[in-house]
């Protein structure tokens, strides 16, 4: 039998990243979770850190102890996300950059820490979180989907920078999926959003999870600096 | 042959040295992780600290390792 995966969610206490997070350990993966409150779950093969994923020593000091303790990281998916729906003109600096912390500086900074391993490793991959909302230009979206347009720039930009490492760096971006995070959108904005889809439904943890697990195959090797979004949406 | 000076305190970064900047990433990666295993710290070499200097800690041995105690001091 081949040697548990370690694989780093974010964001792993709710939503999508606990979704995530209990598929892996259900194939028998390590995981390395963290979120700003308490574990959601407890389970052998799961560490948990409580932090902030834009708080730089933190980030560090999670990333190096696991690299110490396991010798390797074989995959990042980084889904912690905040949204706050608001008119641009509405908007608070401080919302904007508390979206822009978590979503943007979150993301860049566990790829950075954790691709310093994978590089010596010469594997890897990371897998980051966009949304539709940033090809769909949603009107109430302004900051949310800037920052997650900043997350698709810096996958692109980085999976080229590591390109001839054997890291592969890609994004997905799901269609709204019914967690905490969009509780508070009202209800016919949500439709009017899902009629823009080719698919017009919500997504599920289980879309998200086959998307993971094809980016994470050892044979996508030949494919990283994608953003691949699901329910037939474009840029 | 390289003049004795240069054998002692090479460049590791810059049109003299060997290393590209993936060789640097690598060189300051493993650094890194030497680091917290001896003295039990995790430091973050390229940080604005040293991204600000006038000159880079990073252009020779030398100047790496000053710069490495400086941050462990």
């Amino acid at each position: 039998m081949s040697d548990p995966r370690i694989i780093f969610v974010t964001g792993s206490s709710r939503g999508i990243g606990l979704a995530l997070t209990n598929h892996f350990l259900q194939r028998g993966d390590k995981v390395y979770g963290c979120s700003r409150g308490a574990p959601a779950l407890n389970h052998p093969a799961y560490r948990h850190s409580e932090l902030n994923v834009s708080d730089e020593n933190a980030v560090v000091a999670m990333v190096r102890s696991a690299v110490r303790r396991e010798g390797k990281i074989d995959a990042l998916l980084n889904n912690a996300g905040i949204a706050s729906m608001n008119h641009a003109l509405l908007t608070p600096l401080s919302s904007a950059s508390a979206i822009f912390s978590t979503n943007f500086f979150g993301t860049f900074l566990f790829c950075r820490e954790v691709a310093k391993s994978m590089v010596q490793q010469k594997s890897g991959r990371i897998l980051n979180f966009s949304t539709v909302a940033t090809p769909l230009r949603l009107e109430g979206e302004s900051i949310y989907a800037a920052s997650k347009a900043a997350v698709e720039s810096f996958t692109e930009v980085l999976a080229r920078e590591l390109a001839s490492t054997g890291v592969t760096v890609n994004a997905i971006g799901p269609t709204p999926v019914p967690t905490d995070l969009i509780k508070h959108v009202p209800a016919e904005k949500m439709r009017a959003l899902l009629a823009r889809q080719a698919i017009p439904r919500f997504g599920t943890s289980a879309d998200v999870i086959n998307v993971a697990e094809f980016f994470l195959s050892p044979q996508s090797d030949f494919v990283t600096g994608q953003i691949l979004y699901l329910g037939g949406v474009n840029r | 042959m390289l003049p004795p000076t240069a054998a002692i305190n090479p460049p590791i970064f810059g049109p003299a040295a060997a290393l590209d900047s993936l060789g640097l990433v690598n060189l300051l990666a493993d650094l890194e992780y030497r680091l917290g295993e001896r003295f039990g710290r995790d430091v973050v070499l390229a940080s604005e600290q040293a991204m600000s200097r006038s000159r880079s800690p990073f252009r020779d041995l030398d100047s790496l390792t000053e710069y490495t105690m400086e941050l462990l001091g």
